[in-house]
């Protein structure tokens, strides 16, 4: 995002007449992806209707990763340029990344049962995934276990780029080991495998999750900004009553 | 897709959606209206920031 945005004032500003427009916009999108999935994509020949549930599950795992990667992006920020808005950024993703991750867990457990004949199979894409998850909760928890945000915000950027290293392994599972989970079959070398009638409306849900969650992202950091407001204007009115009682 | 076998699995994944994504709206919402609440009070109290005084 913008440098000049780096200023809480300004971010506050740009948030409250971009949230509508950009959680809107997402809201649209998948739901015209979600509305094609259901009307207009062909069952598969194999699954079934149970394809349907890629609909949901993809996205959700494409954000896993994607929020992951904007935290490790704003843990930079944090230790590197001390930007403003960095550790605000990366407290605010962390619920929503959590979310998706657990979305993702859930859709693919009940994928996977009617079509794998299991909900859980200890194999390297849905292990990695749920390693995602755990160190999202272990994010959380580090978060809440500081009093002073900027020093809990240096403790989870560390955090958070030692567990960037489970990113490549979540995408690379697949080919590094043999996995009951399928290869990739969108972003590949040489092109999707799957047939655009089923690939289109996929995209425009990918899409439309993304703007929503972006949105989310604005709405989170701006809860976020004015958390810290409460909180420095709380010390000061408890520092000023210290004062009055000891003068 | 009602006469499919495996609906439920199909209707109970878009139902843990809408159940994740609201609940992530709803937590949003209500934590934007608790901090502006709490901000709203205390600079009606008259607690200001230095930075606030500098700007006047």
């Amino acid at each position: 995002m913008n440098l000049s945005f780096a200023n809480p004032a300004r971010f506050l500003a740009f948030a409250r007449i971009a949230i509508p427009w950009v959680g809107g916009l997402g809201a649209v999108l998948a739901g015209i992806g979600f509305y094609a999935a259901f009307a207009f994509a062909p069952a598969d020949y194999q699954q079934g209707e149970t394809v349907r549930i890629m609909y949901i599950h993809v996205p959700s795992a494409w954000l896993s990763t994607a929020c992951y990667g904007m935290m490790a992006l704003s843990s930079i920020g944090t230790l590197v340029w001390r930007h403003p808005l960095a550790d605000v950024s990366a407290k605010a993703m962390a619920p929503i990344g959590a979310a998706f991750t657990f979305l993702c867990l859930i859709t693919g457990s009940l994928w996977g049962r009617p079509m794998w004949g299991t909900w859980w199979v200890w194999d390297a894409r849905l292990t990695s995934v749920l390693v995602l998850f755990l160190i999202y909760c272990g994010i959380l928890a580090l978060w809440n276990a500081y009093e002073d945000p900027a020093r809990a915000g240096r403790a989870v950027a560390v955090m958070t780029l030692v567990g960037a290293i489970n990113l490549p392994i979540i995408k690379f599972s697949v080919d590094w080991w043999n996995t009951l989970h399928q290869p990739a079959s969108v972003f590949r070398m040489g092109g999707p495998t799957i047939d655009p009638s089923m690939l289109w409306p996929l995209l425009m849900v990918a899409v439309g999750l993304t703007f929503v969650m972006l949105a989310l992202h604005m709405a989170a950091m701006r809860n976020e900004i004015l958390r810290r407001r409460v909180r420095t204007l709380g010390l000061i009115a408890a520092s000023t009553e210290t004062q009055g009682y000891s003068g | 897709m009602m006469d499919d076998p495996h609906w439920g699995f199909i209707f109970t994944a878009y139902f843990a959606a809408v159940c994740v994504l609201s609940g992530l709206v709803y937590w949003i919402v209500t934590d934007y209206r608790l901090q502006k609440r709490a901000l709203d009070g205390l600079e009606a109290s008259g607690t200001k920031r230095r930075s606030d005084g500098a700007r006047g």
